[in-house]
């Protein structure tokens, strides 16, 4: 069986050409086609009117419905014309404001970032400090100083990401505190970001300055 | 008679807080440092009470060394080290006319230790009018001369920056200042001397180490 018909064949069974308007060396394959086609049952299929309304209920069922409407209203594309009709000095003032904004975030200043130390006002006398070290290789980090009589499991550090960052958040009393983080319960880290003071045993400790206004690291 | 009375009346007043801290001392010491280090430490402590010095510095000086881990005489030394600058600084303080109390003792007592000398010292305390903290400068100078700025540069900086009229937030802010000038390749004394020459040029409001409007101030390396 030939699988697809020549273009012209194809012209015949669309009833644009006769069988004679074929070459010789169509005709058969155009006779064949159309014994093909005239095998198949073309009769015109009667549905019964009961089907007919069924269907048409249907429709119209789902045609009245409103939640049905309003979510084809919001979802169907549609074309829509906007015209505007702007003065000159109206464009202008909007191009000058978006410069303005633009500018005012390119100039203002910049933000703390992860791991610097925002401190805001606590309640009373305290202000909140954010400690940070970057100690990729450590299991357990703690921050030990004046202010939890050095005691290294008074503030645990928490993993902040996968990076090796550990931070945490503490309400620091006003005054002068001492401080330097524990790695691994053993090992005392003067703060990478502070100069420090000795701390009298050979290594040094850092210092932040706790003030009503904020926390500084000396 | 009278005069025994009177005495034995200052002595008991004297005596009397230093007998109601000694034993709060050892308590708060006892189970974070061996026993001979809670005597040693109530023993400095009771000595600094009675010359009007700060005993929480010993306290948490003796607590520090205890949770390093530190062997008992050095724990006792460096308690007995502080105790010795604590002294100086108030003396120093007191006879510079300037106050005595233990926030600023205790950060003339860092000053001193970071190799500031007694008379410089006495001029920072001096120069530290409100609303400069003299506590809070004398711990900034510690800071500097920790990082190795000369103490003359160290005096000669603060003061500038609070003779321009700047912020006690700017004076804070001198010691990331200076680090991140040696972080640029200055050296300590170098990176002071800039600074105080911009705080002597710009204008009041402004830090030393400020930018004009608009331009971005270059991070500090060592601020994470």
């Amino acid at each position: 069986m030939t699988e697809t018909f020549h273009p012209l064949v194809k012209r015949l069974l669309d009833g644009e050409l006769s069988l004679s308007d074929l070459p010789p060396e169509l005709r058969g394959e155009g006779a064949e086609a159309l014994r093909l086609l005239g095998a198949v049952d073309r009769a015109p299929v009667a549905l019964s009117a009961e089907f007919e309304t069924r269907v048409m209920a249907e429709v119209r069922r789902r045609a009245r419905s409103p939640i049905r409407r309003i979510w084809h209203g919001l979802v169907e594309p549609r074309d829509i014309e906007l015209r505007l009709r702007v003065r000159p000095w109206v464009v202008w003032g909007a191009a000058l404001a978006a410069a303005a904004a633009v500018a005012l975030l390119l100039t203002r200043p910049p933000q703390a970032s992860e791991g610097a130390r925002p401190v805001r006002v606590a309640a009373g006398d305290s202000v909140y400090v954010r400690f940070v070290l970057y100690a990729p290789t450590a299991q357990r980090v703690a921050v030990a100083g004046t202010f939890n009589q050095w005691d290294q499991h008074a503030s645990p550090l928490a993993r902040v990401g996968a990076g090796g960052v550990w931070a945490i958040t503490l309400a620091l009393p006003q005054g002068h505190h001492q401080y330097a983080f524990v790695v691994d319960g053993a090992q005392w880290v003067p703060d990478p970001a502070a100069p420090g003071v000795d701390d009298g045993f050979g290594r040094r400790n850092s210092m932040v300055a706790v003030t009503a206004r904020g926390a500084r690291i000396l | 008679m009278k005069q025994v009375v009177v005495t034995l009346a200052l002595m008991a007043l004297v005596a009397l807080p230093l007998a109601a801290q000694a034993p709060d001392v050892a308590a708060r010491l006892t189970g974070r440092v061996p026993p001979e280090v809670v005597s040693a430490v109530a023993g400095i402590a009771a000595s600094a009470a009675g010359r009007g010095l700060p005993v929480e510095p010993l306290v948490q000086k003796a607590i520090e060394g205890g949770a390093k881990g530190k062997p008992a005489d050095r724990v006792i030394a460096a308690v007995r080290a502080l105790a010795d600058q604590l002294a100086a600084a108030a003396d120093a303080l007191r006879s510079g006319g300037g106050r005595t109390d233990a926030d600023v003792v205790e950060g003339g007592a860092y000053a001193l230790g970071a190799g500031l000398g007694v008379k410089q010292v006495q001029e920072l305390a001096r120069a530290s009018h409100p609303p400069y903290d003299a506590a809070l400068t004398l711990r900034v100078a510690a800071t500097l001369a920790a990082l190795g700025v000369p103490p003359k540069n160290t005096v000669d900086l603060i003061e500038g920056v609070m003779s321009a009229g700047r912020s006690p937030g700017d004076v804070l802010d001198l010691p990331g200042e200076v680090q991140a000038g040696v972080a640029h390749g200055a050296t300590p004394a170098q990176a002071a001397q800039g600074l105080g020459r911009a705080a002597a040029n710009a204008p009041p409001g402004r830090p030393p180490g400020g930018v004009p409007p608009g331009q971005q101030k270059p991070p500090n390396p060592h601020k994470p």
